[in-house]
């Protein structure tokens, strides 16, 4: 009888899933838009109260399924993303190091609170200070919810881009600070001899309905965590779309100025609720540049709540080589981004 | 009377997943009293060097037994760490 629950319960999960991935599909191939579709223009006139009302039942009645589906998406892939191998690898040589950094920090952090441990526990086990500034940096610049929502809301040529860039600013990062002397004094300070610790590890694996369950409600966490600081960036977004002049937005976002600006805004402003991507779309919309937009979006791995916590294990001078070397690869993208799209 | 230890390892201060960890092994502790087995709790920092050096970089929420880490990067429910327990001291 148990068995047969289990059963039942893992197809109705099961149909769910697919009905998700299926529909975004579905609305793909009919090339339904699935952010907003409201123009600067549509808010005058509006009164003030009815704006971001207007703005959110247009957002929804587009985005639900794709917020659904990332939401979902996070969830499982967390869930089934294969964590031991952290465990298992991460003490390993420095490539597999990076490797694992690079490849396993875009599932894991879409929680925010196993950013700075995990960081923490990288540097501690021997894989040393280069990986763990790659895993600290890859996770909120490439974590699968803002890629998803990067492509869905935006466009999925930047979305491709803010990967590859993620990559390359991650590493850089990381093997710059492991050759300076600050960096090897941490590590050096930091590291504990782990025993055999393999030995110890005997992962148990629930049955799929569980494992299905436990994906599902932790995607409903993740959003639970998330959609409050979403909606009122969503809110913010209304009334910058419908106030800022565009000719402001066009004159100081664009350019080489414009990424210069876009890139310092980006970082203390401290959005890491997916709100930056809704922002630098109604930005977009008002006429900033490609090159600047990308900056914008890069701005966010030197955000200020988590440089404070990465300070207290790893120091500012550490803390502040990264910063820069972010902030620098955000520039440096955006400007080539901004050229080669012919967006500047 | 068995003994046996179970270490709720997770962020400090306690992330929302870490504490319904916590309370999962504490509501499994009282009904495996009835079946004479004694469970004794220990929080872990998933952060601090020593957590590290018994077991290596994990993913918290994570739940060890007898030493030996059987949960990872999830929250449990009472069912399945009074199963997970029971297992253990057989």
């Amino acid at each position: 009888m148990a068995e047969k629950t289990r059963y039942v319960r893992s197809i109705i999960m099961l149909i769910f899933i697919f009905f998700t991935i299926g529909y975004l599909i579905y609305s793909r191939i009919m090339a339904y838009s699935l952010a907003p579709t409201m123009k600067p223009a549509d808010f005058h006139g509006l009164p003030l109260w009815q704006i971001p009302i207007a703005y959110l039942i247009d957002y929804f009645s587009h985005g639900w399924i794709c917020l659904l589906f990332a939401f979902v998406a996070a969830g499982l892939v967390y869930e089934f993303v294969p964590k031991e191998a952290i465990t298992k690898y991460m003490s390993g040589s420095k490539v597999t190091g990076y490797g694992l950094a690079i490849g396993m920090a875009p599932f894991l952090t879409v929680c925010s609170c196993t950013m700075v441990p995990l960081f923490a526990g990288v540097l501690y086990t021997g894989a040393g200070i280069g990986p763990a500034i790659t895993f600290l940096l890859m996770a909120p610049a490439a974590n699968i919810l803002s890629i998803l929502l990067t492509g869905e809301m935006i466009s999925w040529e930047l979305a491709g881009v803010r990967i590859i860039v993620s990559v390359v600013v991650a590493l850089a990062a990381g093997i710059v600070i492991s050759k300076t002397p600050w960096g090897k004094a941490i590590e050096k300070e930091h590291q504990v001899n782990s025993s055999s610790s393999i030995s110890k590890i005997e992962i148990v694996k629930p049955p799929l309905d569980e494992r299905l369950w436990s994906a599902l409600k932790f995607g409903g966490y993740i959003a639970k965590q998330i959609l409050p600081f979403f909606l009122l960036g969503l809110i913010i977004v209304s009334y910058v779309e419908a106030f800022l002049p565009e000719d402001i937005v066009g004159s100081y976002l664009t350019g080489i100025s414009g990424i210069l600006l876009a890139s310092v805004i980006g970082g203390p402003l401290y959005t890491p609720t997916l709100v930056e991507i809704v922002l630098g779309k109604g930005m977009y919309e008002l006429g900033m540049s490609k090159g600047a937009l990308l900056s914008w979006l890069m701005g966010q791995p030197y955000d200020v709540a988590n440089a404070l916590a990465v300070s207290k294990i790893a120091r500012w001078k550490v803390v502040l080589t990264y910063m820069f070397i972010a902030w620098a690869g955000s520039v440096i993208f955006g400007l080539t981004y901004g050229i080669l799209s012919g967006s500047l | 009377m068995k003994e046996v230890i179970v270490e709720v390892i997770g962020v400090d201060p306690p992330c929302k997943r870490c504490q319904a960890t916590y309370k999962s092994v504490e509501e499994a502790v009282s009904t495996l009293k009835e079946k004479d087995i004694d469970v004794k709790i220990f929080k872990l920092n998933v952060q601090s060097k020593d957590t590290i050096a018994k077991y290596g970089v994990l993913v918290s929420p994570a739940l060890a037994i007898n030493n030996v880490v059987r949960i990872m990067g999830r929250v449990p429910d009472r069912k399945e760490i009074e199963r997970l327990i029971l297992a253990t001291v057989k």
